[in-house]
């Protein structure tokens, strides 16, 4: 199911292209550790150069436009140490870019407006914050090692401390709170501040709801049904 | 979750057809989304998140699969159901739909369609967003912490009216989780944070 709008990524369009036409990309490569001087490359070449799977690149770049992937596509994905490296380097984004700087902006409207409102939201933020470091380690200490460990092929699988339908909680819970905090900002709580950095706080907000849903869209639809397929075939 | 702008999901094999559909419908005076679906499989997966007003699609794809379809349609009574016509089909199939368009009907007939079976089935939402007066009082107790159990003990109602009212609160504040609605009760003065 997608949302028609920008262009079905392909390996021979050029990079400098899409990104033109949709500018969130530049997430999408940095995600993969791509520098975004992509010259004249298309979306093959620069995915040799960095060593990247092709197919992997496309099925979740193509997210970053609005598609998503069909089940032939998931399965030409041969490699799923991009998706993990990938998904490793959005928590890190998370962690150390994206919440740090939700904080920095609540920090400054709390500055002006200091109610006992604002003092819920904050709290409500800070609890949700920790709810999303949990998950997040989770994923690193638990998930990630067990896919890495599968992808060796190594025989000290310990499944039984992983469940996809853990998962697929966390996210929901997740992404339910995002969408309230968004909407206790723009329908039901006025809160006196510049509007500046209301704005700026809002588009970060949006920005990581954004790129939240992607990431829970590659784990639960993409590389979960690989590693289901790796795992079956180790068993085989 | 906004109740205004509707969510509508095209199963049709044609990828001409999607994309001819959805241009047009885009750029009428209509507020929808668009999404296309591979399969009905995929509504039940949608819907957990995003609500689906309308579901336009070809009667090819349930012909041998009736039992699902009408598994699926008493799963979600509040989805109207359109058929994409462009060959024949049996009248027993064409009257599982609420409604049918053929292809080569004209666009502005189409859209005319959709939006008035929409409306129609949306006349009875609240589209203003206010709590009713049981609602805040439901929202006063779940936002102080009481169980659904506990609320309707203390307004002498049943548990199956508590889950409505707060079905009702979420989709008219557009917050879900408990934590965001006891900010919401305090803001709004139901609750005090003494």
């Amino acid at each position: 199911m997608y949302k028609t709008q920008k262009s079905y990524i392909t390996k021979d369009k050029k990079m400098l292209d899409l990104i033109n036409e949709n500018y969130s990309l530049l997430l999408c490569l940095q995600h993969f550790d791509i520098d975004f001087s992509v010259d004249n490359s298309t979306v093959e070449q620069l995915c040799v150069e960095n060593k990247i799977n092709l197919n992997a690149f496309i099925v979740i770049a193509n997210l970053y436009n609005g598609f998503f992937p069909v089940d032939d596509e998931i399965n030409k994905i041969d490699n799923i140490k991009p998706i993990l490296h990938f998904l490793k380097k959005s928590h890190s984004f998370y962690i150390e870019d994206k919440y740090p700087e939700l904080k920095y902006y609540l920090e400054k409207i709390k500055n002006v407006h200091t109610s006992r409102d604002f003092q819920l939201i904050e709290q409500f933020f800070n609890d949700y914050f920790e709810e999303v470091l949990e998950h997040l380690k989770y994923e690193d200490d638990i998930a990630f090692p067990y896919f890495f460990s599968l992808e060796r092929k190594d025989k000290i699988t310990q499944s039984k401390s992983f469940s996809a339908k853990e998962y697929r909680n966390h996210h929901t819970d997740i992404e339910t709170k995002l969408t309230d905090l968004k909407n206790l900002f723009l329908k039901h709580i006025k809160i006196k501040s510049d509007l500046n950095v209301k704005r700026k706080f809002l588009n970060t907000l949006f920005g990581l709801e954004f790129d939240l849903k992607i990431h829970s869209v590659i784990e639960e639809k993409v590389l979960i049904p690989l590693i289901e397929r790796i795992e079956n075939e180790q068993n085989e | 979750m906004n109740k205004s702008r509707k969510n509508i999901a095209v199963i049709e094999p044609s990828k001409i057809l999607y994309e001819g559909l959805f241009a047009s419908i885009l750029k009428s005076e209509y507020d929808y989304s668009f999404y296309y679906f591979d399969s009905f499989n995929e509504i039940e997966l949608f819907y957990s998140k995003k609500e689906i007003s309308v579901v336009l699609i070809n009667p090819g794809l349930i012909q041998n699969r009736l039992n699902e379809f009408a598994k699926i349609k008493n799963q979600y009574p509040d989805i109207l159901w359109i058929g994409i016509i462009y060959s024949f089909f049996d009248n027993s199939i064409l009257k599982l739909f609420d409604d049918t368009f053929s292809i080569i009907d004209d666009i502005s007939i189409i859209i005319r369609k959709i939006n008035s079976l929409c409306n129609n089935n949306f006349t009875n939402s609240n589209e203003s967003g206010q709590l009713s007066e049981r609602e805040t009082d439901v929202l006063h107790f779940i936002a102080k912490g009481f169980s659904n159990k506990e609320t309707a003990d203390k307004l002498n109602i049943s548990i199956h009216t508590v889950n409505t009212h707060r079905k009702n609160i979420m989709e008219k504040t557009g917050i879900r989780s408990l934590a965001g609605l006891t900010i919401y009760a305090v803001s709004k003065g139901i609750i005090s944070i003494d």
